[in-house]
């Protein structure tokens, strides 16, 4: 467990989602906002009038890289990319980017359905040679690494939520350490992939209510004295959800706000009343800004960093409850304290 | 902080299920590819690999069902269809047998798992009946008559069967860093133990791209050797031309220095350090010059407390690619200075292939060769040292010498590497 004394800085955010590119007013959206939702395209030939929280178009300054290099990127590595360009802007790292660490939470294989498709019209030789690029799912991490010269150590994790929640223990700990000063957290995902959005229909997630999201987060954590705290992460755990009473006991008291990222809307019903012993405002993540898998946890996190540069909350408790059942448990303080 | 040893080994590889036939291909110095015999690969540029012998479901049976959850996990598994996945079925032997040597009970079901796999196993012919009128039907899905796992294989669905078989109770670590994701699950396990967040793991990889997909992937990447003859990897050969695909695992029981001793099971090799950077350059390509390799090797030998000196043994990358070996070099050359000279380095994916997110786990066990039994492995097939490589590379026959530590390095598609540092345990 992280303990209380080896506190983080968060010194920059980078986070995409369906309200666009940015983190800065995320919080309000999400306590007062509504659903920000639309017919997917992603999905409009394959699963037609699936109602989805999508990341809208960005334009080609906010994209990542150029054409070609698109060309290779899954929708998570782009995302990814977009949010670890922000993020490093954000947390003004313009220099020693290659002893900079990150760490990912990453969704599951993410190819063209183009390609897909050319395959299995004419065979194999029909599909882009690069095809294997959008396929792995560590280039979630590896583009936007590439693109932006991160070149410290790092990890990528399969995440259906709690993997994300892991990635940002490590990164934690590497910084905490001393493996490195400086290093980048989150996740990054879609659910508007037909293969993925049949593999979630067929696990009942569809039917269970579970709004198809995507986006992409990113912590700048730093130990460095000259980087400029927006926030500091307090405790960072992954639980089994019969955990979560102990933690409350913990949290008691201190918390002003808890954010959670819960996949469904009846999962979420189910947090709420859990966390309502604190009596403390409650908003749920994902009911705002869809289940976008990998990047749900990451997300809040960026909700939970604004709400408390905002001076919105000063100490913010965030459960995410991602389709793999982890509750993941992030505790986040304002600078200001 | 408490220092992390290996306590148990299990291994499935192209020389067949089991850590002693792994040891004993390599210390013989055989090479275990061979033509591709799980598909139909007459109409693939690549047709040979170093494929894993056919498991029989008895042997299995037998194998997984010494433990409680063994035979019931498997009928599950199979009534599902994920026992398609091969490397599910690698995993669960090597996992067995790993925690068998280490001689697990009860007391170390606290164990957290900390494991590399490689990409969701999909099924092209899963496609095939859903495919019409130029697209896929995806309304049919679910009335079509298909193997119960179809498009792809859950990837964190190896994970829940390791945790099932044996009953771990820790949390789970599922690591997808291509090539390198085996080194980082095992250096992630000793960082869990070193840290005070576990005191026993159950880590490495299990890993198998020996399917239409993966193979026929592979070979529009050209990545592999387009010859199609058991030598066809050379790594450190000035007539390499390219990687042969493997599939296999790894699988280790690592727990604290002080646990392996209070239990009374032998170590056989403790874990000094670890480094991980990434090269940040291309994504088709290593970084010619090593920079970042170097980095990673000598983040290792910080973390362990070493200086280049002390390594004796450097089990490489060594992938047989054009671009890969020469950059491995330079980047040992860089971490060890004029050491570089002295050091004694191989690479096994000539004898069993590149097994992908499995190779760097796999590779750790061949290191423990040098502590059992003081041999170092051979590199199959490098007959003509490439004067770039100018280090000293053992041939084909496995050098008896005696170390004390050994590297291991793995690198990984889109430029992320893992160094990890064993030492003898004396």
């Amino acid at each position: 467990m992280m303990g209380r004394t080896s506190r983080v800085a968060i010194v920059g955010v980078g986070a995409v989602s369906a309200f666009g590119l940015g983190w800065r007013g995320l919080g309000g959206t999400v306590v007062e906002g509504k659903p920000l939702r639309s017919t997917s395209h992603a999905l409009a030939v394959t699963h037609p009038g699936i109602e989805a929280a999508q990341v809208p178009a960005l334009a080609p300054a906010q994209d990542a890289g150029d054409g070609r290099q698109r060309k290779l990127m899954s929708r998570g590595a782009r995302l990814a990319a977009v949010v670890m360009r922000e993020a490093l802007r954000d947390a003004r790292w313009s220099e020693g980017r290659e002893e900079v660490g990150a760490f990912l939470g990453v969704g599951a294989s993410g190819g063209a359905m183009e390609e897909l498709t050319a395959m299995l019209q004419a065979g194999i030789t029909a599909c882009n040679p690069l095809f294997a690029f959008q396929l792995m799912n560590n280039f979630t991490l590896c583009h936007g690494a590439i693109l932006e010269g991160v070149g410290g150590p790092n990890g990528a994790f399969f995440s259906r939520g709690g993997g994300t929640v892991r990635a940002l223990r490590e990164a934690v700990a590497t910084v905490s350490t001393g493996e490195c000063e400086r290093a980048l957290a989150g996740g990054s995902d879609s659910a508007l992939h037909p293969v993925t959005w049949a593999e979630l229909g067929r696990e009942g997630f569809a039917a269970r209510g579970l709004v198809p999201g995507e986006g992409a987060g990113l912590l700048a954590l730093s130990s460095r004295p000259e980087d400029t705290a927006l926030a500091w992460l307090e405790r960072c755990e992954v639980l089994p959800v019969e955990g979560l009473s102990r933690v409350l006991a913990g949290s008691h008291g201190q918390v002003d706000t808890v954010l959670t990222a819960a996949w469904g809307p009846g999962i979420a019903g189910e947090l709420e009343s859990t966390v309502a012993r604190l009596g403390v405002p409650v908003s749920d993540t994902v009911t705002l800004l869809g289940e976008a898998l990998a990047a749900s946890p990451a997300l809040a996190w960026a909700v939970a960093v604004d709400l408390l540069a905002q001076g919105r909350a000063h100490r913010v408790l965030v459960l995410s409850l991602g389709v793999d059942g982890e509750l993941g448990l992030v505790e986040l303080a304002g600078a200001q304290r | 902080m408490s220092r992390a040893v290996i306590t148990g080994v299990g291994v499935v590889s192209a020389f067949g299920v089991g850590a002693p036939a792994f040891f004993g291909g390599l210390a013989e110095g055989r090479g275990a590819v061979g033509p591709i015999r799980a598909f139909d690969a007459r109409t693939f540029p690549t047709q040979v690999a170093g494929e894993v012998p056919p498991v029989a479901p008895p042997v299995l049976r037998e194998r997984l069902g010494s433990l409680d959850t063994g035979a019931g996990l498997l009928d599950s598994l199979g009534a599902s269809g994920a026992l398609r996945d091969r490397k599910l079925v690698f995993g669960l032997l090597a996992a067995e047998e790993a925690w068998r040597s280490a001689r697990c009970g009860p007391e170390e079901q606290e164990a957290a798992l900390s494991v590399a796999l490689g990409l969701e196993q999909a099924f092209l012919e899963d496609f095939g009946p859903l495919f019409d009128e130029g697209r896929i039907q995806w309304t049919r899905e679910p009335e079509a008559p298909l193997p119960s796992v179809r498009f792809r294989a859950r990837l964190d669905l190896a994970a829940e069967a390791l945790r099932e078989l044996l009953g771990l109770r820790g949390g789970t670590t599922v690591h997808v860093s291509a090539c390198a994701a085996g080194g980082l699950a095992v250096a992630h396990a000793a960082a869990l133990i070193e840290r005070g967040e576990a005191s026993v793991v159950l880590c490495g990889a299990t890993d198998s791209m020996v399917n239409p997909l993966g193979i026929g992937g592979m070979s529009r990447l050209g990545a592999p050797s387009p010859r199609n003859t058991p030598d066809a990897c050379r790594p450190f050969d000035r007539r390499r031309d390219g990687l042969v695909v493997g599939e296999g695992a790894a699988m280790f029981v690592v727990e604290s220095e002080e646990r392996a001793r209070r239990r009374g099971v032998r170590a056989l090799a403790r874990i000094l350090g670890w480094g991980r950077t990434q090269d940040a350059y291309r994504v088709t390509a290593p970084r010619p010059d090593g920079a970042s390799a170097r980095r990673a090797m000598e983040r290792a030998l910080r973390h362990a407390g070493l200086s280049p000196e002390a390594v004796g043994y450097i089990n490489a990358h060594g992938t047989g690619t054009p671009l890969n070996d020469p950059a491995e070099v330079k980047a040992i050359r860089g971490a060890l200075g004029a050491h570089a000279e002295r050091v004694t380095v191989s690479s096994i994916k000539g004898a069993v292939g590149h097994l992908m997110a499995a190779s760097g786990a796999i590779e750790l066990a061949a290191s423990l060769l040098a502590f059992e039994r003081d041999l170092l492995p051979g590199t199959a097939n490098l007959l003509e040292r490439d004067p770039e490589c100018d280090l000293d590379i053992i041939g084909p026959t496995p050098r008896p010498a005696r170390v004390d530590v050994v590297l291991s390095n793995s690198f990984g598609f889109g430029g992320q590497n893992v160094t990890v540092a064993l030492g003898r345990v004396t």
